[in-house]
Parts: structure tokens; C-alpha cells; sequence
């Protein structure tokens, strides 16, 4: 059996009486292209904030690469990169000074830092107006930064939180070139996503979480076998596209009958 | 106006802005944290009520007194210290007057009137703004007791005064956002300010020289002055009500007429302003858009700060570049140089407080240096407000969360320590040097007190954040939890200092006060060391809330 890169036992989180997510018991094998799927408020981003640190679980127990994360949260966040929900960036730096800020607060050297940074900004193509504060980004500009910043110094494990949302095709593009270089040097990515075109582009393995418990896990054509198996008639004898297992498996596939009084 | 306000699209408007307001306080009262601001509310309420009651009782009985004397022009006495209360006390404490975020209006179907008139009013019931209100119903009824038939014309003409203010502040915080939004007008506003400082050095001998001359030589210098101020809205709004009680119908009317161009006037430079945010203007730090050429260049490389480890200096470097790119928070810096200035220009010589405060230079520099450490709070209090939803990456970060705290006090340390050095320049500068043992006081007190603000800031830091934008000027008031707890701390640590000062000084023994503040300093140090140690642990338990408090978009 393959090392597992991400390995949750039992993981819970409850806000009050709500329980947001129950009992997830996730293993990803090191060097796959993960994503995690759910309608929203199914509990993904919940999930990924638990994985990353930035949420204590209620219960159950959390190991990147190994290491436990609750009893050694450093020694996990020196091998990890984030893009969590909001980026969590700092919006009076410039581009260039945010990456040498991050890659330093992750122990680089100066040097190092400025190198790297100057290799992403070229690479996600926010070289060319360096003075340019981010706050001033535009979205998608934003997304490459954040996702720059979570690979400046090289993790083995990656968590990235709706990368692709408001991004457009070019920006997305870029993304997608930066993640697949990732993967091609051995990094395990974990990825939220409501785009699902993209997703099943580049996933190898799924997991569907609804109403916060884990409802389906494996490669898309498990998850496939597994739906057509449910409905056993596919009458057009097409392939099903993941957007249409996500739905069976959701249960999304009522007709929106309700009319909107003023829309009739 | 009126058909504004009859407009029923714009009633629905406001009607629904003021209460989205009261459901966003009355859900941000919900929780623990918000009980405790409710109660810092309602304590620093009072503490205003105390202080608007209590104005409004002492001016109210000196607009009697000059009332009943037949001395109603010598109420230009009491509006101008109103006046000047009500303009310069939010400019110089930057965090009082509550505005509200253009873009969050925007994106409605609202007439520029309707923009206009809900930015005047959102904020109206600001704390400096009811102060002073309440003083100016204060000296309108003291008239009113002495003088009866005066009472509806002062009213009338107060209720105008009361506008003008209104929009002065409104007009005087939205410029200068304005000129401190970018670098250029930054500029051109520090070298207007430094040529100020400059032409102090000449107006010292002026007031020296009219020091020194008789009582009726300077009443002389009074009368000449007098029309001057007459033109000026304070004193137009004493001369109206001055000559309303002499039955100089006329010239009340001009005095009345000019006070209502002066509201014109103001109101209109407002609307400039306002309508280029209505338009849609977006103020940005930015350099101009300059593209440069392709190709992976040499960047330049993070700070290398005392050969501090990577993380601190890296948290040093964004907070310094943080600072210097907010114009407010460079504002809020020279202020202390501008009160410097005020007492230069003001009082001249203090007078003497004994054999070891003989100057006024001694007590520039203390009282200078003091203000410094107040204003630090406006940034060390609320350490994470300016990180926004950044505050998430500081989780995700392989760096324990003391060395972010550390950092971000090592920077601010540094600052203030220049801010220092800045005011003993200009106490030099604009006096003389102060005296080797007031220096070292000073010094020794500052030492005592680091350690207390530091421990006090981190706690308030991680237990009553807020979002603030370091662009914004004013519009956001800090937590209330917040304020209360500076008061209370700012007053132990001046009394604990005072108290040592005027101690020593009643034995004879002056010197003695900077050896106890340096062991008063020695034993808060491991106070704040213990704070640091334990900072870790309380932001793990309260990161869900400092994320969510932090990321939390204001409206």
C-alpha cells in the first residue's frame, strides 16, 4: 500500500449543535491530484481549513505525511502550502514583497526568496507591473499570486481552496499549468472545486462530501461504474460526465418547478 | 432637501441603511465578546454624557453670564473652543468620526442627493459630534434663561453653526483621505506641514515680544483682531446673535447671510468630493501603470534587519511597509509634532513646575513623548486589524504565533522610538534641548511603561480584533472593549508616573524617579514575556473567531 500523504480518522467538526462534518475518514495516497467535492455548505471548506490548521476538529485525528497535526502543527505546516477561502493575502504589499515575505516566514533564505519569487511572478505572469499593490489585483490576478505563494517553497502536500472560482480562461490556464508541474515533481494536491469540468480534467481520485458526511470516494470511472450501476438505465450508452455523477450522487437532479411570482 | 426627503424610494433607502445598521450592531451584540462591547458602550457613553452634560452646564452659564452682562458678541468666547473641539479633536484622534464605505452604496440605484445627504447624516450621532451639539444647546438655552425673546434667533442661528460644522468635519475628513491616499499629495502635505514647523521659529519671537508688553497693548492687539474673527463662522455666528440683541436687524442679517455662505461653501467643496466617490473613483496607492519588460529579473531581496531570523525580520519588513504606505497612520504620526507646534504657538512658556521642570522644553519633551505612546494604540491595540483576511496565512504559516506578535511589537517599537528622536528634534528644534535628568525620566518612563502597553496590546489584539482599513481616514471607530481598556490602562500607567514623579520631587529628589521607573520597568518586563509565551495558546483557541472577525467585510 502507497504512503498516505493526507490521512483523517473520525474527523468531526461541530459549530454548536450543527454538525458541519461527521466522521470523515479520508486517505490520500502520496502524488495524487485529489478533489474534494460538495454542494455548498456540504462541509469542503470546513474540511480544508481542519486539514490545514486553521480549524480545530471536535474530534478525530488528522496526519499529513505522517505526522500528526494536532501534536506537531509546525513540523506539518513547513511541508504543506495553502490557498485557503479569502487567499489570505496582504493586500498593501506589492506582489514581489508579498512572495518574499512568505518565503521567508517559511525559513528561505533572502536570496533564495527573491529568486524563486522572480521565477513565479515570470511563471504566473504578474512580472510586468511590479510596483502594483495587490489590493489593486484584479481577481484572477489574486488567485496566481495566492497560488504562488503556497508553492514558493516547494511542499510536498498542497491544499488548495476554489483555486479556479471567478478565474478566467487565461488565468485558469496558468493554474492549471502550475499544478500539473506540481504533481509531475511528486506533490500530492488536495483541491475544492465547483468547477467540475476542470476538476475532472485534471483529478485522479474524488471524494464527494454531503450534508458533512463522506458519500463517495474513488477515480472518477469507480465513481462512474458506480452510478450507472445505481441507475442501470443509461439509455444514450454515453459516458456520464462527472457533473452528472456529482448530481445523482447529491441528489441535484429535481426540476426547479417552484415560479417566481414576478418572473412568470 | 424637502423633496428629497419626500421622495419615497428615498425614505425606503434610508430607512433600510439605518436598519441594516442596527441589525448588524444588534448581531455583533450576539455573542460573549459582544456582550462586553455593549458594555464598553454604554461605560464610554457615559463617560460622554458626563463630559457633553457637563460642557453644556459650564458653557449654558457663561452664555448666561455674558447675556445678562450685555455682552452677547463675547459669546464668540465660547464657539470657538467648540469650534476648534469639534473640527480638530477627530482630526487629531483620526478614529472618532464613523463614515461610511462608498462602495457599499454604490452598487444601489441612489441619486447623487441621496448619496450625499446619507453620507452627512451616517455618523451624525458620533460621539464628538453630540458633544458638541449638546454644548451648543447648552449656550443656547443659557441665553435663552437670561434672554427669552433671544432664545428662537440664537437657536435658529446655532442650528445653523451646528450644520456648518457638520459639514466641515465631513468636508476636512474626505479631503484629507483624499491627499493622504496617495504618495504625490503625501508629499506635498509633509513639506507644507515641515515649512509650518519652520515659520514657528519665527512666530516664538512675536509672542515674546508681546509677551512683554502691557495689558493695554494687548487689548489693543485684541481689537484688531476682533473684526477679523467676526468674518470667521464662530465669530459671524456671535455677531448675529450680538446684533440681534441690539436690534441691528440688518447687519444680524448679513452676520446670518455669511454664515450661511459659509455652509454653501462648505457643503459645496463636500460635494466634490463626494461626487467623484459617487462616480465611482477608487483611490489607490498604486505607482502609475508602468509595464516593463518580460523575462525573469532580479528582484529585489527582503530586509535584512539586525540579523534577525527570517520570520521576525519578515514580519518586520511588512509591517514597516505597511505603515508607510497608510497615510492615516502617517498622519496620526506627526501629530504629536503638531501639538508640539500648538504649544509653541499657544502658551509660549508653561510656567514653572519646580526647580527640575523650569522650562518649557522639559515638559515638551515628557508630554510630546507621552502622546506618542498614546497614539501607538491606534495601531498595537487592534495588531492583526490591518491583515484583513492575511490573518489566515500567519495560521498556515510554519511560525509560532508569538514570533508574529513579536515582530509586528518589534516594529512598532521601532517606529516609536523614531517618532521619539523626531519630537526631541523638534523640541530642540523649537525651544532648547531638555535637561539631561528630564531626558532620562522621560527615557526611564517609557521603559516602564513598553512593557504594560505591549502585554496589553497583544491581549486586546487576539481577544477584541476588528478590521480596519489602513487606507480609510477615520470612518472606523475601534472596538469599544478596546477603548475602554486603554483608558483604564493609559490611566494607570500616567498615574503611576505622576504619582513617582511628584513624589520625588516633593522629597527633593528627582533623580530618584528614573531609578524607580526603571525597576518599575524590570518588573513589568517578565509580565509581558509571559503574555508573549502564552500568546500560541490563545490564539489556537481563538483562531476561528479572529479568522471570521477579520475576514468579515464591513459594512
Amino acid at each position: 500500500m502507497q504512503d498516505a500523504a493526507i490521512l483523517t480518522r473520525g474527523l468531526t467538526r461541530s459549530f454548536g449543535s450543527f454538525v458541519a462534518v461527521q466522521e470523515v475518514n479520508l486517505r490520500v495516497t502520496s502524488g495524487q491530484f485529489f478533489g474534494f467535492l460538495g454542494p455548498n455548505g456540504a462541509g469542503k471548506s470546513t474540511t480544508i481549513k481542519m486539514l490545514t490548521g486553521l480549524l480545530a476538529p471536535t474530534a478525530g485525528q488528522i496526519e499529513i505525511l505522517g505526522v500528526d497535526l494536532a501534536t506537531n502543527p509546525v513540523a506539518v505546516k513547513r511541508q504543506i502550502g495553502v490557498v485557503p477561502e479569502g487567499m489570505a493575502l496582504f493586500g498593501r504589499l506589492t506582489g514581489a514583497e508579498y512572495l518574499n515575505f512568505v518565503g521567508r516566514m517559511y525559513g528561505l533564505d533572502r536570496d533564495l526568496t527573491a529568486k524563486r519569487a522572480a521565477e513565479l511572478l515570470e511563471f504566473m505572469e504578474l512580472a510586468s507591473e511590479p510596483k502594483k499593490l495587490i489590493t489593486d489585483y484584479s481577481h484572477g490576478m489574486q488567485k496566481k499570486l495566492a497560488l504562488a505563494a503556497a508553492v514558493i517553497h516547494g511542499p510536498k502536500v498542497l491544499f488548495l481552496d476554489e483555486p479556479f472560482e471567478g478565474v478566467d480562461a487565461v488565468a485558469s490556464n496558468t493554474l492549471k499549468a502550475m499544478l500539473q508541474r506540481m504533481i509531475t515533481r511528486g506533490a500530492t494536491i488536495f483541491l475544492t472545486s465547483h468547477v467540475l469540468e476542470i476538476v475532472e480534467r485534471l483529478c485522479t481520485h474524488i471524494a464527494i462530501i454531503h450534508q458533512g458526511q463522506l458519500v463517495a470516494e474513488g477515480s472518477i470511472d469507480e465513481l462512474r461504474a458506480g452510478v450507472e450501476a445505481q441507475i442501470a438505465a443509461n439509455a444514450t450508452g454515453e459516458k456520464l460526465t462527472l457533473e452528472q455523477i456529482f448530481l445523482q450522487i447529491v441528489g441535484g437532479t429535481r426540476a426547479v418547478e417552484q415560479e417566481l411570482s414576478w418572473l412568470s | 432637501m424637502a423633496e428629497l426627503i419626500a421622495s419615497p424610494e428615498f425614505r425606503g433607502q434610508f430607512m433600510a441603511l439605518s436598519r441594516l445598521r442596527w441589525q448588524t450592531l444588534f448581531n455583533s451584540l450576539r455573542s460573549t465578546r459582544g456582550s462586553l462591547e455593549l458594555f464598553s458602550r454604554v461605560f464610554i457613553g457615559l463617560l460622554y454624557a458626563v463630559f457633553g452634560v457637563g460642557g453644556a452646564f459650564g458653557l449654558g452659564a457663561a452664555a448666561a453670564y455674558f447675556a445678562s452682562q450685555g455682552k452677547v458678541e463675547f459669546l464668540a468666547f465660547l464657539f470657538w473652543p467648540v469650534f476648534l473641539f469639534w473640527q480638530l479633536f477627530p482630526v487629531m484622534a483620526t478614529a472618532f468620526a464613523e463614515g461610511i464605505t462608498s462602495s457599499h452604496l454604490l452598487r444601489f440605484p441612489l441619486t447623487f442627493p441621496s448619496f450625499f445627504f446619507i453620507s452627512v447624516t451616517y455618523g451624525l450621532l458620533d460621539p464628538i459630534t453630540l458633544v458638541s451639539e449638546l454644548w451648543l444647546a447648552g449656550i443656547a438655552i443659557g441665553v435663552g434663561v437670561v434672554r427669552p425673546s433671544l432664545f428662537a434667533a440664537t437657536a435658529l442661528i446655532l442650528f445653523l453653526f451646528a450644520i456648518f460644522n457638520i459639514l466641515l468635519s465631513r468636508m476636512l475628513f474626505a479631503w484629507i483621505e483624499r491627499w493622504l491616499a496617495q504618495r504625490r499629495t503625501r508629499e506635498i502635505m509633509g513639506v507644507i506641514f515641515f515649512l509650518l514647523l519652520l515659520s514657528a521659529q519665527f512666530i516664538g519671537p512675536l509672542i515674546a515680544h508681546y509677551n512683554e508688553r502691557s495689558s493695554r497693548q494687548i487689548g489693543l492687539v485684541v481689537s484688531q483682531i476682533s473684526p477679523v474673527q467676526r468674518v470667521l463662522p464662530p465669530g459671524a455666528t456671535a455677531a448675529a446673535i450680538a446684533q440681534i440683541s441690539s436690534g441691528q436687524w440688518l447687519a444680524a442679517l448679513a452676520y446670518t447671510a455669511g454664515l450661511c455662505g459659509y455652509v454653501l461653501a462648505t457643503g459645496w467643496l463636500l460635494a466634490i468630493r463626494l461626487r467623484a466617490e459617487y462616480g465611482g473613483e477608487k483611490l489607490s496607492e498604486s505607482a502609475p501603470r508602468v509595464k516593463i519588460h518580460t523575462g525573469v529579473r532580479k528582484l529585489q531581496k527582503g530586509w535584512d534587519v539586525f540579523g534577525l531570523p527570517a520570520p521576525l525580520a519578515a514580519i518586520f519588513e511588512k509591517e514597516i511597509r505597511y505603515i508607510a504606505r497608510s497615510g492615516p497612520l502617517l498622519f496620526t504620526m506627526i501629530v504629536p509634532l503638531v501639538m508640539l507646534l500648538l504649544f509653541r504657538l499657544g502658551p509660549g512658556k508653561l510656567g514653572s513646575l519646580g526647580p527640575h521642570m523650569a522650562h518649557t522644553a522639559d515638559l515638551a519633551f515628557p508630554i510630546g513623548a507621552g502622546y506618542v505612546l498614546l497614539l501607538l494604540t491606534n495601531i498595537s491595540y487592534n495588531a492583526l486589524g490591518g491583515d484583513g483576511s492575511g490573518v489566515q496565512f500567519f495560521f498556515a504559516a510554519p511560525v509560532e504565533f508569538r514570533t508574529v506578535i513579536f515582530g509586528k511589537n518589534l516594529a512598532y517599537t521601532a517606529i516609536t522610538l523614531l517618532q521619539i528622536f523626531v519630537i526631541w528634534l523638534a523640541v530642540c528644534f523649537l525651544y532648547y534641548p531638555p535637561s539631561l535628568s528630564i531626558l532620562f525620566t522621560t527615557i526611564a518612563a517609557l521603559l516602564f511603561a513598553w512593557p504594560i502597553e505591549f502585554s496589553a496590546a497583544n491581549l486586546l489584539s487576539l481577544y477584541s480584533p476588528k478590521r480596519v482599513e489602513y487606507g480609510a481616514f477615520g470612518r472606523q471607530r475601534p472596538p469599544q472593549t478596546t477603548a475602554l481598556a486603554s483608558i483604564v490602562i493609559h490611566a494607570v500607567i500616567f498615574g503611576v508616573i505622576a504619582l513617582v514623579v511628584f513624589a520625588t520631587r516633593m522629597v527633593g529628589k528627582f533623580w530618584i524617579a528614573a531609578l524607580v521607573f526603571l525597576l518599575l520597568a524590570a518588573l513589568a518586563l517578565p509580565l509581558y514575556l509571559f503574555i508573549l509565551k502564552r500568546m500560541d495558546g490563545i490564539s489556537s483557541d481563538r483562531r476561528e473567531d479572529l479568522i471570521s472577525e477579520l475576514s468579515r467585510v464591513r459594512v
